[in-house]
Formats: C-alpha cells, structure tokens, sequence
C-alpha cells in the first residue's frame, strides 16, 4: 500500500512538474531586448506620431529615425510640423544633443525628454537595454484580452531610471511586448503603452509598428505613434554626426 | 566778493518771475532724475527684501551630491556640519530653515498648471506662519497629511477649491518621474510674479515624493537681521565651511567677468560648477538672495545711467534757456554794466556776477527740485498699490519706496552747476567785455 502511495506521488508530481517549471523570466526580457536590437545591421524608419490632449486639436508629428545600435547611436530628424522641421536629437553613447536649426545650436538633452509635446519619448525609439537600469521583482501570469501574458513587474536598480517601477506584459509564445505600464515611485500609474502592432524587420526582429501611448495623470492626454520605411540597410556613418544635422537643414 | 554775492541775489530778485521760471525748470529736472534715482535705489533692496521673506532667508546653502552616473544630486543628508559652521562663523542669524523644493505640474481635473513647491515645516516654522496669509483654509488644517498650499491665482486656473485633491508630477532629486496626490487645504491672497513660485506642502510629504529621507532637506536658509548683512555673513560661512567640507567657489575670473557672462547672476555661475567639476561626497554652495538677483544690480546700473542721460538732455534744453536769458539780461543791463565798469568794477568781477547768478539759480533750483522730489516721493510712497500684481516684487508692502544716496546727489547737483555756469558763460564773458563808454552810450 505503502509502494503505492508513493508511486501515486512521484506520478503526480511528474505531472505537475509542468506547471511548477517557472520560465526563466530573465531570459526572456533578454530575448525582448534582443527582438528589437538591431546591433548587427543599421535600423531607420519614419515615425508619425498623432497626440490628443482634451481642449486642443490633434496634433501630428513626423520623424525619420536613424539606429547604429552596436555603437549606441541614433539620430532623430522632425519632418512635421513644419513650425520644428530640421529640429533634431542625436545621440552618441551617453551624450544626447539637441539641434534646433534656428539658433544653429546643439544643446544638451535627455532619453526622458518627451518629443514635441507628444507622450512618446526619446527612449521610445532607442535600444531597449531593460535589464540594465531594471531587476525582476515578480512574475505573474494574465490575460490581456484573450492572449495569454506572462506579467513581469521590474523595480529600477537606481533613482535615475525614468520610471520606479515597469511592469511588461509579454505574449507567452512570441516574447513581444504587449503592453507596458510605468510607475513612479509613489506607486501610482503615469503612463501605459500599448504595442498594437508588430513588424518584421528580417533576421528574425521584429519592430513595434503601432503604439498608442497613454498619459495616466493627464486624463485624454494620448499618441498613437504609427512607424512606416522600416529599414534595416546599412546606413553611412556621417548620419550619426552633428555635421549632418547641420547640412541637411 | 561780498557786494557781488549781494548785488547777484538783488539781481535774481529784481526779475521774481524769470528767476522763477528759470530755477522751476532746473528745479523740474534735478525733481525728475532724482525721483529716478530713488526708485532705481530702492528697486534692487525691495526686490532682494520681498524674496529674503518669501524664501525665508539671506543667506542659503545647497548641498550636490554626485550619481553613480555623475549627475548632480541635489541633497543635504545631515545639517550637522552646517550647524557647526554657522555656529563657527559666528554669524548673528535670526533662524535657521531647513526646505526641500521641485518645479511641479499640477493637474486637477484635466488643468495643469506649473508650480515650484516648497517643502516647509509647518508645525516649527514659526516664520512662515507669521508671513502665510491664507485667504482661505487655516494655518493649523496644514498640518494634516498631503496639505498644499496654493496662490489664488494658481487655484483658480486649476479651477480647484478647498478640499479638492491635486496631483503633483514631478521628478524626484534623481531625476525619476514621480506622481503624488496633495488636498489642497490653504489658498494665498494671488501674489502676482510669486504666484508660481510660492506653493507650500509639508516638507516630509514633499521629501518622500522627491525620494528624500524624512531627515533630509535641500536649502538651508539663513535669515539675517538685515540684508546689508548678507555678503558679510555668506563670506565668514564659506570661511568656516571650508575647513570642514568641499564648497564650491568662484575664480576671481567668474566673478567679475566680461561680455555676456557679466550678466549672469552669481549663483546661475555656481550653479553651473556642479555640471562641470567632479567629486566624491557632498559638496556645497553657499549663496545670498542678492547672489539670486545679481542681474537686478546691472539694471540698477543701467537705470541711473538712464537717469543721467535725461539729466543731460533736460540741462541742454535748459541750458539753451539759461543762456538766452543771460543774453537778454545783460542787454537789458548794459548801461548799468557800464556805469559799474566806469565807478571801477572790473571786467572779471562783471563776469563773476553773472556767473554768481547762474549759480545762485542752479543751487536754489537744486534745492527747491530736491525738495519737490521728496515731496512727489513721500505722496507716491503713501499709495498702497496692493501686492497682487508684478509690481509688488518692486515695492514694500505694496508701498513705493525710495532711496537716494548722497553721493548720486551730489554729482546731479555737480553736474546741473557746471551745465548752468556753462550755459551762463557767454554773456557773462560779453557783459565783462563791454567798453564803459560804449554801454552808457548804449540806448538799448
């Protein structure tokens, strides 16, 4: 009887084994930085974000986005509205300039600055490195509509992260980003983003496409950012240069 | 030189009305340029006194840290060593604050409005309870957790009242994105240019949503008995911080230099040495309120230059005058000029009498313009003009104030003497030329 009962258990906990088998949460933030780093090739594309605030009427912004992420680089150029046309960020390592072709100065700027007064920002757009400014602090799983999520809440490992706390809610079975909520550091939701839509971009990366970004403090505050001309040709290395912000205005 | 000074004063007496008129319009000019003078005097101590009681200090100190990053960090940690520096300054203060502050959006009901905040002690300070009058709410509901404190203005463009629930966005000391929700439980009488500038929230609300410790703070301010004290004191605290921790200090190049960088304030060039040094530790920067508002000083400047050049072109209006009426004098006296000359008065003291004159006017019109201005300063400085409005920043209380030195006095009565004189010359110099003969022969 004895033989049994421990047969029962060690077939039962076979089976449950499954279950038990947390995935290796780490591995797969990796595998989402991994999707959206283009460290092997170049990466361009032209973002057209449309930002609604309550009172106001849309407004649309258009950039054309440059990425050499092996050497951390990008270069941001506003096409729309014509009012900030030739106005650009460059960044190159830890430096991000701003370029304003009206004073015809670079001005030191930041990731965390919002673009032309939509809710995206800078970091929107650069190389996802997770990881590095954030630890794994729980897992869960969801449902988010009906896809099945895998939930990681990420704690920032210094004050300096843009947010205090991240939670991402990734697709179980295509380690996309879903949807992404951010959290200051009083617990409260500031901002939520929502990747609508993903496209291959060869190699096996993928780029978020469609993203509606919305403002939690700011009720109605929202951008739907749209990316078209995604591109992984190589690009020349003059592109990533203060020199090129300067002559192609 | 006696019956000169005597016929001189009989001479200006004798034509009461043209002597009238004459030092009037002297006397409206010096009135003119010392009322200028005397705002512009008061103009940079009103500013420097409205902010020293609104930030509830003279003289402050900030404490900069460095990231893991190597960017600068706003925070005091300790007050030890600053209270031990003070104490060996020997600096007379009145009290001692300790704030935290942020530059905040407000967000009520899908308004925004941005607004520095500070974070003060509202059940110690004794000095902001005495100085915050509240239009609406009450000092003692302040003390009540998430309290804010808003400007009427401010309030109103949030469309918030009493009791309503506002969000504060901000980043913390590191930079991170933070948002926390404040009651608004006291409203301020509007107060103009400060209105965005003076919101208040208990400094342990404030600290924990700038990711500071209870215990911690980012300006220590120093109140003073008197502002004139201010350099004085910052100078022996610098002295006496120096021997126990790193301060940040200005290079006799930065402090007075040329060009463009002459116009940026003292504590905007401190500021910016945070940016461009490295350190380990805290490190501090010690300031006054004038330190703040040194470009209040360059305008200061430029108004008593501006002063001046009316000075200048009010005197060669006047000069013109002078001059003709001297012209006209001299020929309205010229048999008299030579019945003198021929009893045996010299040609110089021809010419000193009408320089006498000349003088006489510019002293007595000086006198007379220097009292009408004190008069005009006395009726305007009556006026309360509220504190309401930007205007406010300039005044005391809502009161104008003036303030002349002697010294600029002195060079505006130097310079309307010379200018009179000047002016005066000419006919002077004619009248004393004239032959005795040909001015009793004169039928003019």
């Amino acid at each position: 009887m004895k033989r049994i009962t421990l047969f029962a258990a060690f077939v039962a906990a076979l089976s449950l084994a499954p279950v038990f088998a947390a995935p290796d949460f780490e591995a797969m933030v990796r595998k989402v930085e991994a999707i959206q780093d283009f460290s092997g090739s170049d990466f361009s594309g032209v973002f057209t974000i449309v930002s609604e605030k309550p009172g106001q009427k849309q407004s649309l912004t258009q950039v054309r986005m440059f990425r050499r992420d092996s050497k951390e680089q990008f270069l941001m150029l506003i096409q729309r509205p014509e009012a900030q046309k030739g106005q650009g960020y460059l960044k190159d390592g830890d430096n991000v300039w701003f370029y304003d072709p009206t004073s015809r100065k670079f001005t030191h700027s930041s990731l965390k600055q919002n673009l032309n007064d939509s809710e995206a920002k800078n970091s929107d757009f650069s190389k996802k490195s997770i990881l590095e400014d954030y630890f794994i602090e729980k897992t869960e799983e969801s449902i988010l509509g009906k896809i099945p999520v895998y939930v990681i809440t990420l704690k920032a490992k210094t004050g300096e992260s843009s947010y205090n706390r991240v939670k991402l809610f990734i697709h179980k079975d295509l380690a996309l980003i879903l949807r992404e909520e951010e959290y200051g550091a009083s617990g409260r939701l500031m901002r939520t983003t929502a990747f609508t839509k993903y496209s291959p971009v060869g190699n096996g990366k993928f780029f978020p496409s469609q993203m509606l970004i919305i403002d939690e403090i700011n009720e109605g505050e929202k951008s739907q950012v749209t990316m078209t001309e995604l591109s992984t040709e190589r690009l020349p290395d003059k592109v990533f240069t203060k020199a090129y912000l300067e002559q192609v205005n | 030189m006696k019956t000169l000074v005597k016929i001189a004063f009989k001479n200006l007496n004798r034509q009461k009305k043209r002597s009238f008129l004459l030092g009037g319009a002297i006397a409206f000019g010096i009135m003119v340029v010392t009322i200028i003078n005397g705002f512009a005097g008061a103009f940079a101590k009103n500013i420097a006194g409205n902010m020293a009681d609104l930030f509830a200090g003279h003289v402050f100190v900030e404490g900069v840290e460095k990231s893991a990053k190597g960017k600068p960090v706003e925070v005091i940690r300790d007050a030890t060593v600053l209270n031990e520096a003070l104490a060996a300054s020997r600096v007379d203060s009145r009290l001692v604050q300790k704030r935290s502050a942020a530059d905040a959006t407000l967000v009520f009901e899908g308004k925004k409005a941005n607004q520095s905040i500070w974070g003060a002690d509202f059940a110690n300070e004794s000095y902001l309870k005495r100085r915050l009058v509240l239009k609406e709410g009450s000092y003692d509901d302040l003390l009540a957790p998430n309290s804010l404190v808003l400007s009427e203005k401010v309030a109103r463009k949030l469309k918030a009242e009493l009791g309503d629930k506002v969000l504060v966005q901000l980043k913390t000391v590191s930079g991170q994105n933070n948002v926390g929700e404040f009651t608004l439980r006291g409203i301020t009488h509007d107060m103009g240019l400060f209105s965005n500038m003076l919101a208040y929230a208990s400094r342990d609300d404030l600290n924990s949503l700038l990711a500071l410790g209870p215990e911690e703070f980012q300006l220590y301010g120093i109140m003073l008995d008197d502002l004139s004290k201010a350099e004085p004191a910052r100078d022996a605290l610098v002295a006496a911080l120096k021997a126990r921790a790193q301060v940040f200090e200005l290079s006799a190049a930065e402090v007075s230099p040329s060009g463009a960088a002459g116009m940026q304030s003292r504590y905007y060039k401190l500021n910016r040495l945070a940016k461009k040094e490295s350190w380990e530790g805290a490190k501090y920067r010690v300031f006054t309120i004038n330190d703040m508002i040194s470009q209040v000083e360059e305008l200061v400047k430029v108004l008593n230059s501006a002063s001046l050049v009316i000075l200048a072109v009010l005197f060669v209006i006047i000069m013109v005058g002078i001059s003709n009426t001297f012209r006209m004098v001299m020929y309205e006296r010229i048999r008299e000029i030579g019945t003198m000359r021929a009893l045996g008065m010299q040609r110089p003291s021809v010419k000193r009498l009408f320089l006498l004159e000349a003088g006489f006017l510019a002293t007595g019109g000086t006198l007379a313009g220097l009292a009408a201005a004190g008069l005009v300063m006395l009726i305007l400085s009556l006026f309360d003009f509220g504190t309401g409005t930007f205007f406010s920043l300039l005044m005391r209380n809502g009161h104008l104030t003036f303030a002349v030195g002697p010294v600029q006095a002195a060079l505006n009565f130097v310079i309307v003497l010379a200018l009179t004189l000047l002016a005066a010359y000419l006919p002077a110099r004619k009248a004393s030329r004239l032959e005795p003969a040909v001015a009793l022969r004169s039928t003019k």
